[in-house]
């Protein structure tokens, strides 16, 4: 139920960033649901570094699979549903060790928060490199004609 | 055909796709592609966030360059995504320059943007909804909603008040957002100051600049690359820097 009910919030925060970087229509429900998608891979895996890269890539899959059925750029859809997962708490934390000078404690809260940041946008990458490579191939056995993300 | 007028639209759509926050190899690619469905050969495209070098090779052997220099760009998506669709549908229609031309100056006046009232929502809905996400309860929520609206009141309608120095004005807003949330734990609203604040600087997080920058050294644009994580890294040190007013004053109470 908490699950839920974060899963819902996630989805609403995405929307929230929709209108704040001007995406209208179905957009909005997509972010949202990207957000939504991406929190419930984090959760379930225990937030842990793994499944950030998890999180990040099921985000990405959706995002491209979406992107190429609306014929729009990935760009926004991508990079608003991932914002829910982006280390926040980590940032926050490790500025107020070094303000307050416990230099051991900033430099593990940074060193974790910078490697959250990079499994997050190495997942994001892996997965939508391997869509790219594999979606020609669907398509072309569809015998469709492809474009552009 | 004109090949001066070809030029300058090819330029100004690579201009405005990156004003709407498109990567380095979707505005390089976009420019290309419109080129080269001209017929055009001998096409070079750079580009890095703030400056797009074009340069064509007319069929008379004569060559032409244009160099944009990009001021401020932020994240738009409805820009971008017109903009895409209008680069498709000149690479199909591949119209005379000058009805491109003016396919692209109609389009900047009359594409959709929120009002502020709704980009307002926009800023009370994510901080109040992180505070779930962080641990936080109902009254939190409110109080980080609070401070984000304040925050978004800020950015939209305090350009002149606080300049237009993008340091400071992260700085700025920072600040304001953790010593709200600071006086609303104290006045007894919230309850948890650490997840309030969180929530609140969410929206100032250079989380788009951060994955754009990761997404372009992968696809292999290390110069731009390294300018938005230099871009990033300022950010975050301008919220730092705010943050770390309200906690010298969250001290001293």
């Amino acid at each position: 139920m908490n699950l839920l009910w974060q899963c819902l919030c996630a989805c609403v925060v995405c929307m929230g960033f929709a209108l704040v970087f001007n995406m209208h229509d179905l957009g909005i429900l997509i972010c949202g649901g990207g957000g939504a998608i991406g929190w419930l891979v984090y959760c379930t895996g225990n937030k842990t570094i793994f499944s950030a890269f998890a999180a990040a890539a099921a985000i990405a899959l959706f995002s491209e699979s979406v992107a190429r059925l609306r014929r729009c750029p990935v760009t926004g859809y991508l990079m608003i549903s991932l914002l829910p997962l982006v280390p926040g708490s980590g940032i926050y934390y490790a500025m107020r060790h070094c303000v307050l000078g416990e230099y051991d404690l900033f430099f593990s809260t940074l060193l974790s928060t910078v490697g959250m940041a990079a499994s997050l946008a190495l997942g994001a990458m892996l997965a939508s490199s391997v869509f790219r490579s594999v979606f020609p191939r669907i398509a072309q056995h569809r015998n469709t004609k492809n474009s552009s993300p | 055909m004109n090949y001066d007028k070809l030029l300058n639209v090819a330029t100004e759509l690579g201009c405005q796709l990156m004003a709407g926050g498109a990567e380095i190899y979707r505005v390089e690619e976009s420019v290309f592609r419109l080129l080269s469905s001209y017929g055009l050969e001998g096409i070079e495209v750079f580009a890095i966030p703030n400056c797009l070098i074009v340069s064509i090779t007319t069929p008379l052997e004569h060559p032409v360059t244009r160099m944009r220099r990009i001021s401020g760009h932020g994240t738009d998506i409805e820009l971008l995504e017109r903009c895409n669709d209008l680069c498709r549908r000149l690479c199909q229609e591949t119209p005379p320059p000058e009805v491109a031309q003016a396919q692209l100056a109609a389009l900047l006046p009359q594409y959709r943007r929120y009002s502020r009232q709704k980009a307002l929502a926009g800023y009370f809905l994510v901080p109040a909804c992180f505070t779930p996400l962080y641990g936080g309860g109902i009254r939190d929520g409110i109080c980080a909603g609070l401070a984000g609206f304040a925050l978004g009141l800020c950015l939209l309608y305090g350009q002149k008040l606080i300049g237009g120095n993008r340091f400071f004005r992260t700085a700025i807003c920072s600040a304001i957002g953790s010593l709200l949330a600071l006086l609303l734990v104290q006045v007894g609203l919230g309850q948890n100051l650490d997840t309030i604040t969180i929530s609140v600087l969410m929206l100032l997080v250079p989380g788009m600049a951060l994955t754009n920058a990761m997404r372009e050294i992968m696809a292999g644009d290390v110069i731009s690359s390294i300018s938005r994580t230099a871009e990033a890294i300022l950010t975050g040190t301008a919220i730092a820097l705010g943050t770390v007013i309200a906690l010298a004053i969250g001290q001293g109470l």
